[in-house]
């Protein structure tokens, strides 16, 4: 009897610890043989919202597994910064997936983490590859002439506004700075439910920086190596000013927690104007089919009419399934899946996918095709993440607080400095 | 000698499992705090001691964080404690619908933080419930009022949202306390001539006292872990001005990837907690 009961307890033990222990699934380290299925993950923030989510995983990758049956792509769909903590934080747990899809503004920070494979000379068909897609993107994967991913799709910001209201005040379209600020300041307007000129979502540097660059300021020098006399420079913190000056005088809202979400509130009326990229028109149609959104450039300062380039490269792990991994990167930057990420969206990169008929039908990108001739990065440097989080902070202490523009400024040339620092190191 | 045996292997599974995912993580933690923690690829983390220790303690965010934390401790845990306990009194009063109201009050307890942090931030939007009553209904003013925009109201928020979701865990609570205060006491009260609110604060008070004390620890320990509604409310915007102390641990672990300095920010914190919980001991015990 009293054996049964050891017995028993000591199955129950095993069963635990086996449960415990078969959680963890081992990772494959190769696929030697062409006849042998491999699984690779693929993570990505395609918008489950929109349908960039339903076309990558009804449409492409069921056309990828017939090229290659004997490879099986898992596809994981986080948001946009919830995927960048998610690489971060499996970084150190040595759990990364073999290919994902990255904010151009991430690849420096990850490369300097060395968790990135190095194209190049990894991978033989590199430079025919490469030589398909456009020099702008491709480059924003390059670091100390070594390519770290394949640029995947671009996009950058233009201006859309609300004809109607435009027409009620007798405004023309603005195309300099000066316009921009007036029209934004004419079409505020305070009976009944108030209505801003402009709306802006957040205050880092992707929204910030076109307005610096255009009016002829920026961030840092040429070498990213210093900020001081840029960030905090006459032409930045001129604009600057203007930018706060409209916020005091209600002409300008939404980067609050508590403010009307862009696409609702352009899409009621309560914006006026507002400063987005390509996936906007998706985003519209769905939540307000009977909109019409128009569109125009950027509104030109002394330094012309300059937009932040945005898009995302297309990067393998280090330890990733090599073989595999590259066939599928070469796959999504390929006509097809390019094409079809175009349908919904998706600025391609691939020069054919380009050219080809069925993208040069899409007339919402025209105006985006034209406004990336003059765009700028970001600056590729490792800690820009958290340089990106100290000009969010300054600007919105210049928003809200009463403290001077120029003082405000000049601290923030001194923190982004020594970033800049820990950087070049 | 077989039941000692018999003993350790039904303790074994669970041992191990508290060990992989609790004690060794602890540990763990603690040796990363005096490191700069690099996450990457064969990046060799450095040993710097307790430097992660004093770039907290000189963090101007992190005064912020902790100051905005003790203000929520100071207003949610009486606020919940005192309303709890009136709720719990006027509850044992009733004969009839004692259950209902212990459900009623008990709902917002078992909701999910992250729907009513959503739900408060539907109301307090700039365009929410809250100032459409405001200004639409009640035409006390013609702006809409950004609660959730600046640092105090924001806090304020977040306060209110604990307060309510907390009432309920007090009522349960005192009214089990309650229940067991002899009921000849309160006759001899009633002898004595004793009003309600003698009886109150003669002899229910004293009796739950450590029921009261039981309390103030676990609402404290709460409070300071709070997280999920200020994430979602405000996001510790604007400018870092409503971080808490687990927000900002958050974010400088997963958004700044400041791993070493995260890790010290959270024994900090544990130290915090345990020095405040020994004092409440201390000041309940000299009663």
């Amino acid at each position: 009897m009293k054996m049964k009961k050891t017995i028993s307890i000591f199955l129950m033990f095993i069963l635990i610890i086996s449960i415990a222990t078969g959680c963890k699934s081992d990772k494959a380290t190769s696929s030697n043989g062409s006849d042998e299925s491999v699984t690779i993950t693929f993570w990505h923030h395609y918008n489950s919202q929109s349908a960039e989510n339903k076309v990558l995983n009804e449409v492409i990758i069921p056309e990828f597994h017939k090229k290659h049956p004997n490879i099986n792509v898992e596809t994981v769909s986080h948001e946009w910064a919830e995927l960048h903590k998610k690489i971060l934080v499996s970084t150190s747990s040595n759990q990364l997936p073999d290919v994902a899809r990255v904010d151009i503004a991430w690849v420096p920070e990850f490369q300097k983490l060395n968790i990135l494979k190095k194209l190049d000379s990894e991978m033989k068909d590199f430079k025919e590859i490469s030589s398909n897609i456009i020099d702008g993107p491709m480059n924003t994967a390059k670091i100390n002439n070594n390519h770290y991913g394949l640029g995947l799709n671009t996009n950058t910001k233009i201006l859309f506004y609300n004809k109607s209201m435009l027409d009620k005040e007798n405004i023309k379209v603005p195309t300099t700075m000066d316009d921009f600020f007036e029209a934004a300041r004419k079409m505020s307007k305070k009976d009944g439910k108030q209505i801003w000129g402009y709306g802006e979502p957040a205050l880092s540097g992707w929204n910030i920086c076109p307005f610096i660059w255009s009016n002829g300021g920026d961030i840092t020098d040429k070498e990213y190596k210093t900020a001081t006399g840029y960030i905090n420079s006459k032409k930045t913190i001129d604009i600057i000013q203007k930018l706060v000056d409209l916020y005091k005088d209600s002409g300008m809202i939404g980067f609050n927690s508590g403010d009307i979400p862009l696409t609702d509130g352009y899409g009621q009326g309560r914006y006026g104007m507002i400063i987005e990229g390509p996936w906007k028109f998706a985003e519209l149609e769905g939540s307000y089919p009977d909109f019409e959104p128009m569109t125009a450039q950027m509104p030109a300062g002394e330094g012309g009419s300059v937009q932040v380039l945005g898009g995302e490269d297309i990067v393998m792990f280090s330890d990733s399934k090599k073989e595999a991994s590259w066939e599928f990167m070469k796959f999504m930057t390929d006509k097809f899946a390019q094409i079809e990420m175009a349908k919904v969206g998706q600025i391609p990169v691939n020069k054919e996918a380009i050219d080809s008929e069925e993208v040069k039908s899409i007339e919402n990108f025209a105006p985006f095709l034209e406004a990336i001739k003059t765009a700028k990065p970001r600056p590729p440097v490792s800690t820009w993440p958290e340089i990106d989080n100290e000009i969010t902070s300054s600007i919105t202490m210049a928003m809200l607080d009463d403290k001077p523009v120029e003082e405000i400024m000049n601290e923030l040339a001194v923190k982004i400095d020594e970033l800049l620092e820990t950087a070049n190191k | 000698m077989r039941k000692r045996v018999q003993t350790c292997l039904l303790l074994f599974p669970g041992l191990i499992i508290f060990g992989l995912f609790t004690i060794y993580p602890i540990i763990k933690l603690f040796v990363m705090s005096f490191f700069d923690w690099k996450i990457g690829l064969n990046q060799t983390s450095q040993f710097i001691g307790f430097g992660n220790y004093v770039r907290v303690i000189e963090d101007t965010v992190f005064h912020t964080a902790v100051g905005n934390t003790l203000m929520y401790a100071v207003i949610t845990v009486p606020c919940q404690i005192i309303i709890g306990l009136a709720f719990a009194a006027l509850i044992n009063c009733i004969t009839k619908f004692k259950v209902t109201f212990r459900v009623f009050y008990y709902l917002p307890v078992i909701t999910s933080w992250v729907i009513v942090s959503l739900v408060f931030k539907y109301i307090f939007n700039n365009e929410g419930l809250l100032n459409y009553l405001i200004t639409e209904i009640l035409h006390l003013t013609n702006n809409n009022i950004g609660w959730l925009d600046r640092p105090n109201t924001g806090l304020l928020v977040a306060q209110l949202l604990g307060i309510w979701k907390g009432i309920g865990w007090n009522v349960v609570v005192f009214l089990a306390a309650l229940q067991c205060v002899p009921k000849q006491l309160y006759e001899a009260g009633d002898i004595d001539g004793c009003g309600n609110f003698k009886k109150f604060f003669y002899i229910t008070i004293p009796h739950i006292k450590n029921t009261i004390l039981f309390a103030v620890v676990m609402l404290s320990i709460g409070a300071f872990n709070v997280f999920t509604s200020i994430q979602l409310m405000t996001g510790g915007k604007p400018a870092h001005k409503t971080e808490v102390i687990l927000t900002w641990m958050y974010y400088k672990a997963f958004e700044a990837r400041d791993f070493g300095y995260s890790a010290a920010l959270s024994f900090i914190t544990a130290l915090l907690i345990s020095i405040i919980t020994i004092i409440q001991f201390r000041v309940f015990k000299n009663d």
